[in-house]
């Protein structure tokens, strides 16, 4: 009995393993061999060695796009993340229709944000600069999408509008895990507001804090859908996340090798950080 | 009573703060409906001729953005794909999650094929896109199929990790109970424990539903070019056709929005539990 | 009882999988098929018709002709997926070049239509390719040129002058000011569009081989080109506020509907135009750089071509069809529809707008656009524009040269052995 037990799980996971190993793994190994060749997609190529990483760290284009990815990602997560727990706080407390409000405010997050992205570069091209003229406010009345030091504000806004309502979601949940009994204590004890949310609110939702940290900043470190729909990477490259300048200059751009060790370099980032932000929260959780 | 009052108060400042956040919400939509209604000869840049409904509400726009974007073939790509993959992820995801969760805890080997393929979940797409590229072409799989198999692959560890951890609260007695009866573990599997995973099964439906009918990435290195497009797909493909005609391009954006709107409004709590669930875990 | 509804669903799944397939499954035929992906989505309906009349015409042969947006995006993806088409309409530019060199394209010198064409654009294409290569390995088709696209109404309104120096153009510009109008639009926001003017001065102030120049080691862009980064500035002031929120099409609609004099652009643009304004009366004239009158000369180049694969499987077949496309009917249907310039030698009636250019086109004196050997992952184009928005000269030109190297140190090293081995 126990060996058919044994043999029926080998059965489920390995071919399944099988699977993931093929269309995950060779994969990545292929990635990391291409990152040493000058590849461009098709016909012939040679080996370079380590060539292609050392152009990567003079590359100013390169750099460019870690910088904004990561400025963009860390900006993003905090708006994000102050905007969805003052959401969350709203939505958790005796309003009328919460039902109604938590479904209104999660649509944005289902919509496709290619044409969420669309829609916004609409909006910021024409819609915006015409209201800024109305109200005299002159530093909008251009397309903030034209600028090269303020595009990047265009990407934040349309991410953010989506990205509210799932973390919304989780701090909701860990509102709701809070129970009654702390608040009726510290009430005893006199806080109230801004005491109350400081000293007992947010230790005890640190756990979903730390969630919703690690969740925004990889999603938004791997940001492409919107950048696609607003800049296509510009005005003059400033709006470039590092996984469209990889999709750009590797696919269409004939430097498939060097964006393949892009890629390599990007996907250590990923795994750098997410690890690092899973034990420094770790570490901050708070047992009731 | 001063507790009371308080509290009143608040909420009602929250309940008017809140429809003012929606404004945020419901602007950008509305001004996608409205200028997807209109003419171009609409369309001018004073504050009032934006915010103005259209003369008239004619359908011209969605037929002609239907043709241009082969819209419903489109449409059936994407539901194709959407449904073959949640439905594969749901079959083959819990399955694998069951096995790897019921051996990690007393098999090296099985917890070292857990971490290993949960540890895929770091993998971002962007490196494995170009490998991808030329290996699905060398294995035929250039087209839906391969875009399938890949979300299957691609999604694999974060169902496999919500399944292993929902099956720590199905206790062993009950496969003890079905195997004392006579079934082997594939038939206690497929008619006592899958069964009662279905509370982690809509979760994983509705992650996988909402992740796959959005994404643009995956259909653009597989299958841009083929001629076969999905919706999100199409979209971009369309986009430079439209030149300025915004209201043609709106009516597009409209369309493609849609389907995912009516899904939403009909399956609204499921997705939203479904949601939590995920995130949460 | 819940194990059949489980054998349902899979078996439900099982038929839908195996269905799909099937559904493609239709067009079974003996007939040879051939595949043209070109690159101009513009043409688009010219390229129906023809490939509607080319299989109602021939039994054996059913053409496909498909032109995506972002086509050499598309090409470029579906050759790692080495899925080749039997024919692709490029242009003859860096990615011609690359292709050559990649060996993916076929050797088309027996193809007997190469004999009809302009000795001069099969002199461009030669020069193309990165190392000297024995073979053809294009037909061109049609050409384009570059200069500066003029309001006829409203030059004819004011008693403007078609500038033929450079000094000329400026005062130009000043005299269009004064009577508050805008002298030009530019559509910045595409990156490309700032090429237009680019080129289309560089023919006139830089060598027409300079990149070849800077491969063999002989000069430096910052040489050659400072003299034509410094007049782009100069016009910048002549266009409107903020260029860079403007794309291509913006610009189209803007100099359609009049609200600029002149507009530095390729022939290309003029259908665009056209679409947004029909009753606009378009000329151009060859944009004059230099304060030589007579050093002026045309900018044009291969605006599309047509390249056999090496994949192609009836190479005659493809022949059949580059006939037909090569006829003298058809051709004059594309030029008509795309105001563009026949390689093809013959008698063939060019647009109204190409007017001001007919002395050059006739004479044959026309120069390659320099950026057709700028590779497209130097992004020379985004260079292009950040230096339009910083306006440091000095900076750009350094960027360039630097990015040059960079990005071309295979080619070099390609280029130097041949030299090499020469001699």
């Amino acid at each position: 009995m126990k060996n058919e037990r044994k043999r029926t799980f080998l059965l489920i996971t390995i071919p399944i393993l099988a699977l993931f190993v093929c269309f995950n793994t060779i994969p990545l190994i292929r990635g990391v061999i291409y990152s040493f060749t000058n590849f461009k997609g098709f016909g012939k190529y040679d080996w370079v060695g380590l060539r292609n990483y050392i152009d990567l760290f003079s590359d100013a284009r390169v750099g460019k796009s870690y910088l904004f990815t990561i400025k963009l990602a860390v900006v993003t997560t905090i708006v994000v993340n102050v905007l969805s727990l003052i959401l969350a706080i709203g939505l958790n407390s005796k309003i009328r229709a919460k039902g109604f409000f938590r479904g209104a405010y999660f649509l944005p997050n289902i919509l496709g944000s290619l044409v969420v992205g669309y829609i916004f570069n609409y909006f910021f091209t024409y819609i915006l600069p015409a209201l800024a003229d109305m109200m005299g406010i002159s530093s909008l009345s251009t397309s903030i999408l034209s600028n090269p030091s303020k595009a990047w504000i265009g990407v934040m806004i349309v991410c953010a509008w989506q990205a509210v309502a799932m973390n919304t979601i989780i701090y909701i949940s860990g509102l709701q895990t809070v129970p009654e009994d702390v608040y009726e204590a510290g009430g005893l004890d006199g806080a109230t507001g801004w005491k109350r949310f400081r000293y007992l609110t947010f230790p005890l939702i640190i756990p979903f804090f730390s969630i919703n940290m690690v969740l925004c900043v990889k999603n938004f470190l791997m940001v492409f859908d919107q950048i696609m729909a607003l800049t296509k990477g510009g005005p003059a490259q400033s709006t470039e996340s590092i996984s469209y300048l990889i999709y750009n200059n590797g696919m269409s751009g004939g430097q498939f090798g060097f964006q393949s060790a892009n890629a390599v370099v990007f996907f250590i980032v990923i795994v750098v950080i997410s690890v690092a932000q899973m034990k420094f929260s770790g570490s901050k959780e708070e047992q009731l | 009573m001063k507790h009371t009052s308080t509290v009143g108060k608040s909420n009602r400042v929250a309940l008017c703060l809140l429809i003012l956040g929606l404004s945020t919400i419901v602007f950008p939509l509305y001004m996608t409906v409205v200028i997807a209604f209109k003419q171009p000869s609409e369309m001018t840049t004073s504050i009032s001729g934006i915010l103005s409904l259209p003369k008239t509400w004619s359908l011209d726009n969605f037929r002609e953005a239907m043709e241009v974007t082969d819209f419903w073939h489109s449409l059936k790509n994407s539901l194709v794909i959407s449904v073959i993959t949640v439905g594969l992820s749901i079959l083959i995801h819990s399955l694998m999650g069951y096995a790897l969760g019921r051996n990690k805890a007393h098999s090296k080997f099985y917890n070292f094929v857990y971490l290993f393929i949960v540890s895929g979940m770091f993998v971002p797409f962007a490196i494995l896109m170009m490998p991808l590229a030329k290996q699905t072409a060398e294995l035929g799989l250039a087209n839906w199929a391969g875009v399938i198999i890949l979300y299957v692959v691609f999604y694999m560890p974060m169902n496999i990790m919500l399944y292993s951890g929902y099956l720590v609260n199905i206790p062993m007695a009950l496969e003890e109970a079905a195997k004392v009866d006579g079934a082997s573990t594939w038939t206690t599997y497929w008619k006592v424990i899958f069964p009662i995973m279905s509370p982690m099964h809509a979760t994983v439906a509705v992650i996988t539903a909402l992740a796959v009918w959005n994404d643009v990435m995956t259909p653009l290195i597989i299958m841009a070019g083929s001629g076969e497009n999905t919706l999100p797909l199409a979209q971009l493909n369309f986009q430079s056709q439209f030149g300025t005609n915004y209201n043609l391009a709106f009516a597009s954006y409209l369309l493609s929005l849609i389907p995912i709107l009516i899904f939403y409004i009909i399956c609204q709590r499921q997705i939203l539990n479904g949601v939590t669930n995920g995130a949460v875990k | 009882m819940k194990g059949n509804r489980l054998k349902c669903l899979g078996l439900a799944l099982g038929c839908m999988v195996t269905a799909l397939p099937l559904q493609g499954c239709g067009a079974s035929s003996d007939k040879i098929e051939i595949e043209i992906v070109q690159y101009k989505p513009e043409a688009a309906n010219y390229f129906k018709t023809v490939e509607d009349e080319f299989n109602a015409a021939h039994d054996t042969i059913h053409l496909t002709i498909s032109s995506p947006n972002d086509a050499m995006t598309i090409l470029k993806t579906r050759f790692i997926r080495e899925d080749y088409p039997d024919i692709i309409g490029i242009g003859g530019d860096i990615n011609y070049s690359y292709f050559v060199d990649a060996e993916i394209l076929a050797d088309i010198s027996d193809y007997e239509g190469l004999q009809d064409i302009n000795q001069g654009y099969l002199d461009i294409a030669e020069s193309l390719e990165l190392i000297p290569t024995d073979g053809t390995y294009i037909v061109p088709y049609v050409a384009n040129a570059a200069g500066i696209l003029y309001n006829k109404d409203l030059f004819a309104e004011h008693g403007w002058q078609i500038p033929e120096t450079w000094s000329e153009l400026t005062q130009l510009c000043e005299e269009i000011e004064a009577e508050g109008i805008l002298p030009f639009y530019f559509g910045f926001k595409d990156t490309w569009t700032c090429l237009a003017p680019w080129n289309a001065m560089a023919v006139e102030l830089s060598p027409a081989d300079t990149a070849k120049q800077v491969n063999r080691g002989q000069t430096t862009f910052t040489q050659e080109y400072r003299q034509l980064a410094e007049k782009y500035l100069a016009l910048l002031p002549y266009g409107p506020d903020d260029p860079f929120a403007y794309g291509y099409n913006d610009a189209c609609t803007a100099f359609a509907r009049g609200e600029s004099a002149m507009y530095p652009i390729g022939s290309y643009a003029t259908p665009q135009i056209l679409s947004v304004n029909p009753d606009l009366h378009i000329d151009s004239f060859v944009m004059p750089a230099s304060d030589e009158r007579e050093g002026r000369t045309l900018n044009s180049g291969i605006d599309l071509g047509f390249c056999v694969t090496a994949e192609c499987e009836n190479k005659e077949a493809a022949y059949e069809v580059l006939d037909f496309l090569l006829s003298y009917e058809n051709i004059q249907k594309y030029i008509d529809d795309q105001n563009a310039i026949p390689c093809k030698k013959g008698d063939f009636r060019l647009a109204s707008m190409l007017d001001g250019m007919l002395t050059f086109i006739e004479e044959g004196n026309m120069t390659d656009y320099q950026d057709h050997y700028y590779p497209s992952e130097m992004s020379a184009d985004a260079l292009l524009q950040t230096f339009l928005l910083e306006k440091d000269v000095d900076a750009f030109l350094a960027a360039f040269d630097a990015n040059w190297q960079r990005y071309n140190r295979d080619i070099i090293r390609m280029v130097q052995d041949y030299e090499q081995s020469l001699q």
